[in-house]
């Protein structure tokens, strides 16, 4: 696939799809569900960070996630589901993908309908705490707050570009002044016209569809909340909802960063994150780090080589990408 | 437009390890104290919303383990941060000789726009102690040398001038944060269809 905005030619990018390989795995009986994800760092942890994607966004948008943790020893997926038309559905076959992989736990970082879903999978494995904590970046507690819950179930039908424009009306914001902003949306927007229509159409639905997460349930979830001070899609009110609903949970508020803080403002968003996984660092079975002093018996060499190149990608982070910025512009 | 935005203060706690930023920051958000000293392993924060000159701010303060120096988080740690907090402990004199390197350390790395007005403010910690080792005025005349940076003689265990500090540094973080504003967002967007932003649903997420 040729890519053509800023983000998918930096050399982050580049370097992050170079190393890290894309796997499908059908863990269904139809399989032609076929899950996708990269799967980075120490496998010998089987309590890793798995990211969740919005709507509009495919696995790869939690790129720079990935080689920012990694290189901090910590063991990321970040997943993309196949066609599923309700929740509970998703639920079963998430489920069956770690089961799949053998993952015992997760820390789940998930971005608004990703974000859902994560809420959704952890109350609907609360029994046997598979979820070890949740991250929320611009998540909902209720899809009620979308206004669309009547013709959700109307979704499957609707011509693709349809779906789209109902996306984009919401990521196309005029007063974006920002260049990072920019650059992320225009990224994203990238990922999303990759989309088919069945996959938009299955996740619309999802997002959609009356179905509202149980907070009790939750309540005592390690949790961070990483909201925006600025403008994003979800309104003061759902994200305000959201806190209030989760008193205990870690705010996590970033000055700026728009709809898609973790490709805008990934410095601040990596830290949070890793701030929030090191609370479970002094216990193996929930730590998404590998312990330390295995850190130079047990890896393997390959591993190794791919740690230290995104260490180095993860210090150049920022530069390289302001540079190309400067280029294009 | 200023008025109207929401705003977040980014506070950065710094100092020996034990001279109490993790009390300090626990008895102004929690209001609690406990004896028991644990040492803060890497970074931590807590936020909490305050009034400043009748505007309505959240404030996070991210309390620092005194011994890492906090390399491990990267830049992205001490950036964008709109005020600067250092504590020395009063009974602790070698506390009080590591406020100046504290204070390069920060400006080295969150490299502040103007580093020569950037709000830092000084407290002397633990005033409840009987073995007070560092003067008040040697305290006060360093802190005048540095800008005239304001400084409190706290107790986090009693709550003594905790409040009033803090109050002084969302004060002078705000005052920070909005001279920023003005650089960053010199020329404001103009919205062309004004009613469109008050009528906005929340569609489908992105």
């Amino acid at each position: 696939m040729n890519f053509s905005s800023d983000l998918s030619n930096s050399p982050e990018y580049q370097s992050f799809r170079a190393t890290v390989p894309l796997k499908k795995l059908a863990v269904d009986t139809d399989a032609s569900k076929t899950w996708k994800l990269y799967d980075a760092g120490p496998r010998q942890v089987t309590s890793p960070l798995v990211c969740l994607a919005p709507v509009s966004g495919t696995a790869d948008i939690f790129y720079k996630q990935m080689l920012y943790l990694t290189a901090r020893g910590i063991r990321v997926l970040s997943v993309e589901s196949p066609i599923y038309w309700s929740v509970s559905d998703w639920c079963e076959g998430f489920r069956r993908l770690l089961d799949h992989l053998d993952i015992e736990r997760v820390h789940l970082f998930g971005a608004s309908l990703g974000g859902f879903l994560a809420q959704k999978f952890a109350e609907s494995t609360a029994q046997y705490s598979r979820v070890a904590s949740i991250i929320l970046s611009n998540a909902f507690l209720e899809t009620s707050i979308f206004n669309f819950n009547d013709t959700a179930t109307l979704f499957w039908i609707l011509p693709g570009p349809v779906l789209k424009k109902l996306v984009m009306g919401n990521i196309k914001s005029e007063s974006v002044t920002e260049l990072r902003v920019a650059q992320s949306m225009e990224f994203i927007i990238e990922r999303l016209d990759t989309l088919s229509q069945q996959e938009l159409a299955s996740r619309l639905t999802l997002n959609c569809v009356n179905c509202q997460v149980d907070p009790f349930k939750l309540k005592n979830m390690p949790m961070t909340i990483i909201d925006v001070f600025d403008e994003s899609a979800l309104s003061m009110q759902a994200r305000a909802s959201l806190r209030s609903h989760y008193g205990h949970a870690k705010l996590a508020h970033l000055k700026t960063g728009g709809n898609f803080p973790y490709l805008s403002r990934s410095d601040d968003v990596n830290m949070h994150l890793l701030v929030h996984l090191r609370q479970f660092s002094s216990n193996s079975r929930y730590s998404a780090q590998k312990p330390a002093e295995q850190e130079s018996q047990n890896d393997q060499p390959e591993s190794n080589a791919k740690n230290e190149l995104a260490e180095e990608m993860g210090v150049g982070d920022s530069t390289s990408a302001a540079e190309v910025a400067t280029e294009a512009s | 437009m200023a008025t109207r935005k929401k705003v977040l203060l980014k506070v950065i706690i710094l100092g020996d390890s034990g001279v109490g930023k993790t009390s300090l920051m626990n008895q102004y958000v929690n209001k609690k104290f406990t004896n028991q000293y644990k040492a803060t392993i890497g970074a931590d924060f807590l936020t909490k919303e305050v009034m400043v000159d009748d505007r309505l701010v959240t404030m996070q303060i991210w309390d620092t383990a005194g011994q890492e120096r906090f390399q491990s988080l990267g830049v992205a740690f001490y950036r964008g941060a709109d005020c600067c907090v250092l504590v020395h402990d009063v009974t602790a004199p070698t506390s009080f000789k590591s406020l100046d390197s504290w204070r390069d350390e920060f400006l080295i790395q969150a490299s502040p726009r103007d580093p020569d007005n950037f709000p830092f403010v000084l407290l002397g910690n633990k005033v409840d102690l009987e073995n007070r080792a560092v003067p008040q005025k040697r305290a006060m005349q360093w802190a005048a040398s540095k800008n005239n940076m304001p400084y409190f003689e706290t107790s986090a265990k009693e709550g003594i001038n905790v409040e009033q500090a803090f109050q002084t540094i969302a004060k002078n973080a705000l005052a920070q944060e909005t001279e920023v504003d003005i650089y960053n967002e010199f020329p404001d967007h103009i919205t062309i269809n004004p009613d469109s932003r008050n009528v906005r649903n929340d569609n489908c997420s992105c």
